[in-house]
């Protein structure tokens, strides 16, 4: 990483002033000053509309092109007779057109530009309807650089900054040189970290924070993964139902619907590979490293502490390998498709091994609050209460229970009077609390743990409806920001529902007060953090995995 | 059916003014009375005699059971009110809600993003509010609704000075 790269600068600039009238909008690429950390504005790189607007190019040149083009190959003349006498018109307005949106795209470049000054990140887009928009660096929930295809080819990358408000205001920017998008993350991570620019040289640019790559997910593995997903299930339920419909009715319609059915599968099956291809995950002082793609490719990263909730499952037929998927609420991305993204921001593991699993829990709790974590978290995945034992009458801590040998490592299942209710999930279905976390299981054949810290909680709700009440027991639902976990504890038995309502409220209260500040890294002496290890709530906790 | 409720034990629930149940009472009859008075409509149109497409038992039973089901929902009106509290502890808010279908939520005062307080138009005739309190979760629906005005916004500023105190981060 050089600090020698220059992104466009504009010199008038320097003060916010509306519109730097003096630079000349075509030297920008040429400026040759280096990313100062504080106060300047700076533009994004001038080719940036044409890549995010080439498709409109495209459209405009095929809109006008395909005719003309048509007509050269079949040898008739160019125009019709009819319309003949107003070629020039015709080409007038389509290069007016052109001109226009060229135009449009300039000035999008000239009138977009950011600003890293002062704890803050500021955006100012629009000419005609101007918007400023800007983040607070320490409330950086994450940061992803983001690669299109068309974009990789020309060494650009967008950067997009999450703040915490369900992917409403990311604040992005397209495109810049790689290099600088690299040297921006790392310049706003370090100051939402807490790091101050050097006051002897406030000029230099910070280096890139060092980092260690965890795991890696093989293709293979991701192939079989997509193969043995449940959407390869619904695939053979549906081509055995037609061929059987088919066969049953004599009718062979059933196979033309199986077309559209068919293009839709395989784009899906081409996105998650596309997505999920050559996953790697790295650890470093700023958080969780995640790089995958195959043609567009994305490197995000996620500060220590900013993941609210955390979800591994298991589809039944991964058990054969013994594969898991890891998902994560982050404030800053929303639901899966909240911004037209799907999953795949959201995905901590695509797919991996228990190894894998348990190396990632370690790096999203690095303090798991139990003597034995890799027991307890085991338990957690794939444990199932004894048969015919009542579950425990009260509440062992996770720790207390490890201690204690407990077959289930403290796990509180649902009573048995559930078990009508819930025939197979009753001796699955439970819970248990580390010093750190809730551990919320669920689900015999789609297996689901999920893990929530506690100064992460938000709020609870007990919820009971009149059959649960039938049965003395009661949900608890915990709130967390948007994403694809939603913990729920469900039918617990109602006396060990309101004992884990008191206790977790206590728990997250504990918590908060512990709970250090947004700046990660503030605490920590800067130079000492190279090991792996997430310095945020540092306790002499034993790492797992 | 036994009717023990979930709610931690020993706790001194504040209830929402009686008065709410008049605006439940007028949500109940913009509701229910559209939908029964809409779906009645192929039945006069039978008694009527301009279409008769419709069989005249199916054009009884469906606004009947339609009836029915809003004179169980305004029966239960009264009692929801009832059931509808909250209690501030030292830490956190409670609210309960709900009779057939209870929830008690836990709101720390440290998770508050921010306090609105709305007014509707019947609820301004009885000088009632709705007080809702608003975390990073979407999830957090909790909304104490019929709450007398001065006792609202003294609720509002006591929860904006405990969430100020105990402000934590996301």
């Amino acid at each position: 990483m050089t600090s020698d790269r220059a992104v466009t600068s504009d010199g008038a600039g320097t003060a916010g002033g509306p519109l730097g009238g003096s630079a000349p909008a075509g030297d920008g690429p040429a400026g040759q000053a280096s990313i100062k950390p504080d106060g300047e504005w700076l533009r994004v790189h001038p080719a940036s509309p044409f890549i995010r607007g080439w498709v409109a190019l495209a459209a405009i040149g095929f809109f006008f092109g395909r005719d003309t083009f048509e007509r050269m190959l079949q040898g008739r003349p160019l125009m019709d007779e009819m319309y003949s006498g107003r070629v020039p018109f015709l080409i007038a307005g389509g290069g007016l057109v052109l001109v226009l949106s060229v135009l449009g795209f300039i000035l999008t470049w000239y009138f977009t530009r950011y600003q890293v000054a002062e704890g803050y990140v500021r955006v100012n887009t629009g000419f005609l309807f101007k918007q400023q928009r800007q983040a607070r660096l320490d409330r950086v929930q994450a940061i992803d650089i983001v690669q299109p295809l068309l974009a990789r080819i020309f060494g650009l990358a967008e950067l997009k900054f999450e703040v915490a408000d369900a992917g409403e205001s990311a604040v992005r920017l397209a495109y810049l040189r790689i290099d600088d998008a690299r040297q921006l993350r790392a310049t706003i991570l370090a100051r939402a970290a807490g790091l101050e620019p050097d006051p002897e040289r406030p000029d230099e640019a910070l280096p890139e924070a060092p980092e260690f790559p965890v795991l890696s997910v093989p293709p293979s593995r991701l192939i079989g993964s997509l193969l043995l997903s449940e959407q390869s299930f619904f695939v053979v339920v549906g081509a055995v139902a037609s061929v059987v419909l088919s066969t049953v009715t004599d009718n062979r319609g059933f196979y033309f619907y199986l077309i559209p059915a068919a293009l839709g599968l395989a784009a899906a099956y081409w996105g998650s590979f596309n997505k999920g291809y050559n996953f790697t995950a790295a650890i470093s002082p700023d958080g969780i490293r995640l790089r995958y793609g195959l043609l567009d490719t994305q490197a995000q990263t996620l500060p220590p502490g900013r993941i609210q909730a955390l979800k591994v499952t298991q589809p039944p037929l991964w058990r054969i390998f013994g594969w898991y998927r890891m998902q994560v609420n982050v404030a800053g991305y929303g639901g899966p498709g909240s911004n037209g993204e799907g999953a795949s921001r959201t995905t901590l593991l695509p797919v991996g091994v228990l190894a894998d699993v348990m190396r990632m829990l370690s790096l999203v709790l690095p303090d798991p609050g139990t003597p034995d974590p890799a027991r307890v978290f085991a338990a957690g995945l794939t444990g199932i209460a004894p048969a015919g034992r009542p579950g425990p009458a009260r509440q062992p801590a996770a720790a207390e229970a490890a201690e204690a040998g407990e077959p289930d490592s403290g796990f509180v299942t649902s009573p048995r009077r559930v078990r009508l209710l819930a025939p197979l999930g009753w001796r699955r279905n439970g819970f248990t609390a580390t010093d750190t976390a809730l551990l919320i299981r669920s689900g015999r054949l789609w297996r689901e743990l999920v893990v929530v810290p506690h100064q992460r909680t938000q709020s609870m709700a007990l919820h009971q409806g009149p059959l649960a009440r039938r049965f003395r027991v009661a949900d608890l639902v915990l709130h967390t920001t948007a994403g694809p976990v939603s913990p729920r504890v469900i039918q617990a038995g109602l006396d060990e529902a309101r004992a884990l309502f008191d206790a977790q409220a206590a728990r997250a209260r504990e918590a908060r007060k512990r709970q250090t500040s947004e700046q990660w890294l503030a605490q920590v002496a800067p130079a000492a953090v190279v090991e792996p290890d997430n310095p945020q709530n540092h306790q002499e906790g034993p790492q797992h995995g | 059916m036994p009717t023990e409720a979930i709610d931690p034990p020993g706790i001194s629930w504040l209830r929402v003014s009686p008065k709410y149940v008049t605006v439940r009472l007028v949500e109940w009859a913009i509701g229910n009375l559209i939908a029964v008075a809409l779906l009645s409509l192929p039945l006069v149109f039978a008694l009527v005699g301009w279409w008769d497409w419709v069989p005249l038992w199916l054009a009884i039973t469906v606004p009947a059971f339609m009836l029915l089901l809003a004179v169980w929902r305004l029966l239960l009106i009264p009692r929801q009110v009832r059931a509808i509290g909250y209690a501030e502890r030292d830490d956190d808010l409670l609210i309960r809600s709900g009779i057939f279908f209870q929830r008690t939520l836990v709101v720390p005062y440290g998770r508050m993003q921010y306090v609105d307080i709305g007014v509707g138009p019947v609820e301004r005739g009885l000088g009632l509010c709705t007080l809702k309190l608003h975390t990073a979760s979407a999830g957090t629906n909790a909304e104490i609704p019929g709450l007398p005005s001065d006792e609202g916004a003294r609720l509002r500023e006591q929860l904006s000075a405990r969430g100020a105190a105990r402000l934590a981060g996301l």
